[in-house]
Order: structure tokens, then sequence, then C-alpha cells
């Protein structure tokens, strides 16, 4: 089946699931009021709170919340068959995500424009707070060792793409500088940014970057001395303010996210590739099976609780007009799911020619996963060369696509990373570390390092796909958490929840039972790295669903009495 | 038809494409460097301002000649930081 037809007949669902159920959800669940007066008039500070036009805010939002992640998941997860991943993609994005991101908008709005956190402690109770900040604790450690693998392991595939990374910085800050002194327009200083980014490509093809250290079996591989350059690296941002290297890093970032799926959708029309996987793979005995893995593997893409933190943090405070938030919460995740999709064509029907090419790459469980990636990067290259580019300069520039989305994830993460470390020696009570930013940026850096450095694969180590799923968990926490506030305030408004809590419910109970499944199977393995991790992320489900209970219990209690005094 | 031509059409069109590029990928950064000021700023206000917020602040008579500069937004200030009024007596507002 050409690639093309699979991609109508998932934009055909978005579509509906966009004009339909989000207008449900707009009326019904969230009943929002287009003369309601939204924080960012009523808070207006020309900063944060500023109204902002809603094509504009989508643009916005989206560049927020669209990431490696949602290119990750999806390309490990068709190791199952297409089928199960696109299913999930398509369900989880419009009755899951679109749920989540739109419900997180609205119930900040509604409450001074509130950080989730912030809501989970006010609607739900005070616990919630320390539960949240423990579930971002892990998230980030997770994120920040997985994106840290993702980009060693490009570095070491593709050497040529380490030259323009290494060059985007400076030119990402030239490019900042020059449009904040002069206060010129920035388009065109951005086109000769980008046009110049990629000319680097064929600077990094005359010197292609190595480290040397060949050795596969000791500690000194170029991938573990690429994970501790990376990790240097982040310390050092963190540290520094963000305009100077994250911000314009991100700016050019931006670009390359409209400019890689314009790549995608037009490389796909072009060059009618066709589906070479199977829809459902027979895969090999001893493989983990995709029920319940597969709700864990892609998270981003399908449903993320990071959108929730996005939703709740900056894009509440410029919403112009209440109604606005359908289309930018609910259309922000359908592209979120559009570049997910994008990702499964990729690793479908772009990567190799034919179903027995597909079977070898796509082998078992660990050259899946391990590399998922490189995938990715293969079959977006092959899409760019139906497009006329050389296949060598198409590789280097969908891998430098993918690292430089993993590295801004990674500068953010372990900012954020610092925050949240700073934040939980404050809730602990110890006020001389949560002041100390040094402090802060080391747990931040250490913690997350030697989880990327514990080997992955083989019978020694463990799965990259493992370590992704662990990171799937968390998100699906925090995706949880925001479902459960969400809950909380619908239900107090007294109207119908059922739309929230079936993703609710679904996400927590697959979750759960994912983290069950790895439970048994790192103590088979005697896994004493990844048992320990699992078990304290099950204990924050656990906790996460018993604070639900309890908050959604109160809720129905407090407005079934207020049904009886109006009765009275 | 708009005077000038093609040539001015397409230039009135760049100009919308500058614009619209503008507000989607420069105007967040932009508003993150206003963020940065802001925030610097506003040490410096509750620096010069300590002894007004109840601290002793030791360099009071250097700092004080910088006061008419930041009385401004002063009122903008005390009510983003949750005062209603500001001083004692309230005399802001």
């Amino acid at each position: 089946m050409p690639a093309i037809v699979l991609a109508l007949v998932v934009g055909v669902l978005f579509y509906l699931g966009y004009r339909y159920y989000s207008n449900y959800l707009a009326r019904k669940v969230y009943a929002l009021d287009a003369s309601a007066a939204t924080p960012a008039h009523t808070m207006s500070d020309g900063v944060d709170f500023v109204p902002t036009n809603k094509h504009v805010l989508f643009g916005h939002h989206f560049t927020s919340i669209a990431g490696a992640a949602p290119i990750v998941g999806p390309a490990i997860a068709v190791f199952w068959g297409w089928g199960p991943a696109l299913l999930w993609v398509v369900a989880g994005t419009i009755f899951a995500a679109g749920v989540h991101d739109f419900g997180a908008l609205v119930v900040s709005v509604r409450h001074k424009a509130r950080s989730i956190g912030t809501l989970a402690n006010e609607v739900i109770n005070k616990r919630a707070r320390a539960l949240f900040l423990l579930i971002i604790f892990f998230l980030l450690t997770l994120v920040n060792a997985v994106f840290a693998v993702v980009i060693a392991n490009l570095f070491v595939a593709n050497p040529e793409a380490v030259l323009p990374m290494l060059l985007q910085i400076p030119l990402a800050i030239g490019i900042g500088q020059y449009v904040y002194r002069t206060r010129s327009a920035a388009l065109v200083p951005t086109l000769i940014g980008v046009v110049l980014l990629y000319c680097s490509i064929l600077l990094g093809q005359l010197w292609p970057i190595t480290l040397g250290f060949a050795a596969e079996d000791g500690f000194f591989t170029d991938r573990n001395i690429w994970v501790i350059l990376l990790f240097a690296y982040t310390f050092v941002a963190s540290r520094i303010p963000v305009w100077v290297l994250l911000q314009p890093r991100d700016y050019i970032n931006s670009h390359q996210l409209f400019i890689a799926l314009g790549v995608i959708v037009l490389g796909v029309t072009v060059g009618m590739d066709k589906i070479v996987a199977p829809a459902i793979n027979d895969t090999p005995e001893g493989s983990p099976s995709w029920f319940p893995l597969l709700f864990v593997t892609i998270a981003c893409g399908a449903i993320s609780g990071f959108h929730s933190l996005v939703s709740s943090g900056t894009t509440s405070k410029q919403l112009d007009k209440e109604t606005d938030a359908r289309y930018v919460g609910y259309f922000g995740a359908v592209g979120e799911g559009s570049l997910a999709l994008g990702s499964i064509l990729a690793c479908t029907a772009g990567v190799v020619a034919t179903t027995a090419d597909w079977n070898a790459v796509y082998a078992d469980f660990a050259s899946a996963s391990d590399g998922a990636t490189g995938n990715f990067v293969a079959g977006v290259a092959n899409f760019a060369s139906n497009l006329g580019v050389s296949a060598s300069l198409a590789t280097v520039f969908a891998a430098i696509v993918v690292i430089s989305f993993a590295a801004t994830t990674m500068d953010t993460g372990v900012r954020l990373q610092r925050y949240i470390v700073q934040e939980i020696a404050e809730v602990a009570g110890a006020r001389k570390l949560s002041r100390s930013a040094t402090f802060g940026s080391l747990v931040a850096v250490l913690v997350p390092l030697a989880m990327a450095l514990i080997p992955g694969g083989g019978k020694d180590g463990f799965t990259f796909g493992v370590l992704w799923q662990l990171f799937g968990t968390t998100n699906q926490l925090t995706a949880g958490l925001a479902l459960a506030v969400i809950a909380v305030w619908v239900t107090k408004q007294r109207r119908n929840p059922t739309a929230v809590l079936i993703p609710l419910v679904f996400l927590v109970v697959m979750t759960v039972w994912a983290l069950i499944v790895n439970l048994q199977e790192f103590l088979n393995q005697q896994e004493w790295v990844l048992f320990p991790l699992d078990l304290i992320i099950l204990v924050l489900a656990i906790w996460l669903i018993v604070e639900a209970a309890i908050a959604l219990r109160k809720a129905w209690q407090g407005a079934a009495e207020q049904d009886e005094s109006t009765v009275r | 038809m708009t005077k000038g031509g093609l040539p001015a059409r397409l230039r009135a069109a760049w100009r919308r494409l500058e614009r619209g590029h503008d507000q989607l990928f420069v105007a967040r950064w932009r508003q993150g460097a206003r963020r940065e000021a802001r925030r610097q700023q506003d040490t410096l206000r509750a620096l010069v301002m300590l002894e007004s917020l109840g601290v002793d602040n030791p360099v009071a008579y250097e700092t004080l000649e910088l006061i008419p500069y930041l009385v401004a937004d002063l009122h903008e200030w005390h009510q983003r930081m949750g005062q209603r009024g500001f001083g004692d007596p309230e005399v802001c507002c």
C-alpha cells in the first residue's frame, strides 16, 4: 500500500476528530465561553500575559510541544507492525491527547493561568504537589538519559553531522544577536542562517568527526565519550541565561520542524513509497508483547504529560478568547500526532525498499530499539532524495534535524531538572541545598549520566527500548495527573467527566500493567538498576491512583450535595 | 489596482510575510528577552527599595538617587508582586 494512502486516511480521521469530538468537548465538557475574559486580558503585562492571535499561538504551542520524542517512540513501536502503532497514535491523539492538551489549557485559563503543578495542589490536595515534583523528577532524569543516548548514537553513526551541529551554535547566536540588536525583520537573516546550516553539511562531509575510541567492549567507546561530553555541555548550558544559547538554538529548530514536516509530506507524495513493513509483525519468540508495552513506548505522539506543562505554563497566559483553546489545544495534539505518523511512515515505507530488508532491520526488539532513530533518519533521507537531494546529503540533513530536537530537549530538560531538584530540596527542608544552583545542576547531570552510561544491548546490559519505556511510563503518569486534575475540575463544575475519565483510567491501567510486566522481567534478569527505578515509578503510579480516586470521590460528593441543596 | 503595480504589490506581500514570520517565530523569543530584562529590573528595584520593604539597606545612601528613575513603573511592579498598596502609609494608589 502506498504510504500516501495511509497518510490521507489518518488525515481524514484527525479532521473528523477535530471537527466533531473537540466540538463536543468544547460545548459539553469544558463549556467554553467566548465572552469570558481570559488571563491574557485580565492580567495583561506585555511580557507573559499577552492576548495572541489563535493561529500565531498555535504555532508557538506546536513548536513548544513537538520534539524528538514523537519520532523515537513510534520508530521503536513499529517493531510490532505498523497496525498497532498507527491505531494507538490515531486513537490516542483523538480520544486522549486532544482531551488532555485541550483540558489542561482550559483548566489553567479558568485558574488565572496557573501551572499544572500548582493546580494539582489546589484542585486535588497538597500531597499532589509532592507527587507531581517526584514524577517530573523521574521524567526529566529519563528524558535526559534517553536523549543523550539518541544523540550519541547518531553522532557515532553520522560523524558528518557533528561539525554542522557545532556550527549551529555560533550561527544561532549570530542570528539572535543580529535580530535583537538591529530590531530588523528576522525572515531574511533566518533564511540565510538555515541555508548556511544546511551548507555546513558539505563541510561536515569533508571533515567528519570521530573520537577514535573504537573498543566496543570497554568503557571508553565513542558512544560513552559523546554521552559524557553532552552532559558536560548541558551542565554549562543550564547555568547560563536562556537567551544566550537555548533560545537562539530553539529558534532555528522551530524552522527545522516545519522543514522536516514539509520534506516528509512532499517526499511521500512525490515518491509514492510503499509500506513494506507488515501490519502486524510476527515477532521472534521471547520478544516483549505489544500489549501493554505499546502504550508506554509511544507516549508523545499519542498522549504526553509534557504537553500539560506547556499548555498550563505558557500557552494559557496568551489565549485571547476561551474558545480559541479548542483550536490551539486540540489541534496542537493533532499536529503532534501527525509528526508521529511521519515517523511511522519513515520507518515502514522510507527506511528500506523490501519486506525482507525491513525484517532484517527490525529483526528483534534490541536492534529495533537501538536502531530506531537511525531508521527514522534513513526513512526521511529517502523521502528527501525523492525530492532530488543526494542520498548522503539527505541522511546528514535528517540526522541534524533529530539531533537538534533531541539537543534542545536535553538543554531544557537539564535546566528544568535543576529547578525541580532545588524545589524538592526546599520541600524536604534542605534550605542550603535548595539555594545552590550548582547542587541542582550536578544532580540534574550526574543521575541521567549514570543511567545513560549503563551498558545498553547485549547479554550484560539492557536495550535502549527498555529505558525508553520507563521514560514513557513517567510521561504517561504526568498525563494521568493532569487528566485527574481536569476530571476533578469538570466534576466540580457538575458536568459529565466521562470523556476525561476514559483516557485517565486507560492510561493508568496500561502504565501500571507495563510497569509490572517490566518489573517481573527485571527481577528475572537481575537488573538491579532498572528494578528499583521501575519499583519507585510503580509506587508513584499507585499513589497517583489513590489521590485521583480520593479527589474524584470528594468532587462527586460535593456536586451531589450541591444538587440536593438546589432541589430543596 | 494598487498604486505602483506589480512591484508594489510584491513588496507589500513580502512585508506581510515578514510580519507573519515575525509573529509566528520571533515574538516568543523577543518575549523571552523582555522577561529576562524585567527580571533584572525587578532585582534592581527590590534592592533599591529594600528599606521600603522593611529590610535594612547598608548602601541606602548610594542607591537613594536611583529611586526617581524607578518610580515611574512602581505601581505595575508592586501589583505584580501581589501587594495592593505600597509603602507605609500606603502612599501609592
